[in-house]
């Protein structure tokens, strides 16, 4: 065979280990209309700086958020998810995010249970008032996940979840 | 546990008094000790059907079959059977005026092995919860325990969970038997189906079934009543009851002991909340 088709091909079979230098994380945060949506608008209308790795989404209720989106994000591209919505208490429909609330822990455990670092999956409340702590909890969650290095390097060889 | 006789006597009963149009039950396969579903719509068939401890499949599937939609229908439940059926009366997806519920006070079935199944060592609930008219002598409730299974994977390092679950999932072929086998999966369209993409969507691939099996698990959390039905359908025998176990011992450890269609008119898990629900994992 030619050596340098040859080479391709192991290439292929064996990517990197190591994480590019330049690897910027990929977060998706999913966040409520009604509290976290503005929570972040006023992170910006403040002028307080947060990484730029997370991608919004934004959702009419925390509620919404159906497992499947958590799994897909992570199938597909993300290196980790945030989900973000209003505290107990504040729902604007009164009660959507104390159901949430229960689908969020059984999620996060499950993954944890196949394999997957708590870490990955986040949750936070943040409510329209709350600019700095958006910040906070964008900068805590990008940390995390820098720590924990890209998930989908190589699935075979680097259990890197 | 043999109420073969019995069940006979009763179908041959109900048709010849005209109260239901079809019947679903057990009949031996003919070459083996194993049984299979039997959908039965003429008297003279009732001497087919058969009722052992190798009466292993949840006939509740059958009921989203167009052979028994809109129909009245007699049917054989056993403990776990009859929670599916419970759930499947909640969610509105069978009416009970369509129903004669033959319940059976279940001593447990056999697995492929010979012995007792794992599901009914640690069965909750062996006598069924809704019927018309109960076989056997009730044993009653008992004690939830947690799946050695489970403890024994959850025991190790989150490198080795990893490693085995890409083992799990890079063994499935994604024929959706699972699905298909599942009494409490009725959506026409699945969710998990609606990708156009196909790298993700039909493909069997290890990122595919991963996104397919944890979906289903999280969608039948709070409701899987552990009949097993997806792990003896699986055609690469997948451990599935894994999944569906852990999210069976969060659920019943956090939310106040909620076991899935023991009491009639209670709904899934996640149809409802606490206020005391755990909060500390979230910031």
């Amino acid at each position: 065979m030619d050596s340098e088709v040859k080479n391709k091909i192991v290439s292929i079979e064996k990517p990197q280990l190591e994480a590019p230098a330049d690897w910027q994380p990929v977060i998706i945060g999913i966040l409520c209309n009604w509290c976290s949506y503005a929570g972040s608008d006023l992170t910006g209308t403040s002028r307080i700086q947060y990484p730029p790795n997370i991608r919004i989404i934004r959702v009419p209720c925390s509620s919404r958020v159906d497992p499947w989106f958590l799994i897909k994000s992570l199938q597909t591209s993300a290196d980790g998810v945030l989900v973000s919505g209003c505290h107990p208490g504040d729902c604007h429909y009164i009660t959507g995010n104390y159901f949430a609330r229960r689908r969020f822990l059984v999620t996060k455990k499950l993954l944890n249970f196949v394999g997957y670092h708590e870490d990955r999956i986040q949750f936070s409340w943040v409510s329209a008032a709350e600019g700095p702590k958006f910040a906070k909890v964008v900068e805590k969650v990008t940390q995390d996940i820098r720590k924990l290095g890209p998930l989908h390097l190589n699935k075979k060889e680097n259990f890197n979840r | 546990m043999d109420y073969t006789k019995q069940i006979q006597d009763i179908a041959a009963r109900l048709f010849s008094e005209g109260k239901i149009d079809v019947f679903v039950g057990y009949r031996s396969t003919g070459y083996d000790e194993n049984q299979v579903p039997v959908i039965i719509t003429d008297a003279g068939e009732v001497d087919k059907l058969v009722f052992n401890d190798r009466s292993v499949f949840n006939l509740v599937n059958y009921l989203k079959f167009e052979q028994t939609r809109n129909k009245r229908v007699g049917i054989v439940v056993k403990g776990c059977d009859s929670r599916a059926l419970n759930l499947l009366l909640t969610e509105s997806q069978v009416k009970r005026d369509n129903l004669y519920i033959i319940g059976i006070a279940c001593e447990g079935v056999l697995g492929e092995d010979g012995r007792k199944a794992q599901n009914c060592l640690e069965c909750v609930m062996p006598d069924a919860v809704v019927y018309d008219e109960l076989l056997g002598t009730p044993s009653g409730k008992r004690e939830y325990v947690v799946n050695a299974d489970i403890l024994e994977i959850a025991a190790k390092g989150l490198t080795e969970r990893a490693a085995y679950f890409e083992d799990v999932f890079s063994s499935c072929i994604r024929c959706n038997a699972c699905r298909h086998s599942c009494p409490l999966c009725y959506c026409a369209k699945c969710c998990i189906d609606q990708d156009s993409s196909a790298l993700y969507n039909g493909s069997n691939t290890e990122s595919s079934a991963f996104h397919a099996l944890m979906t289903w698990s999280l969608h039948l959390a709070g409701r899987c009543v552990d009949c097993r039905n997806c792990e003896k359908a699986c055609p690469s025998h997948l451990p599935l009851h894994l999944l569906h176990k852990q999210n069976e011992m969060v659920i019943y450890q956090n939310f106040q002991g909620h076991l899935s269609g023991l009491v009639p008119e209670e709904r899934g898990a996640f149809y409802k909340y606490s206020l005391s629900d755990p909060d500390d994992f979230i910031m």
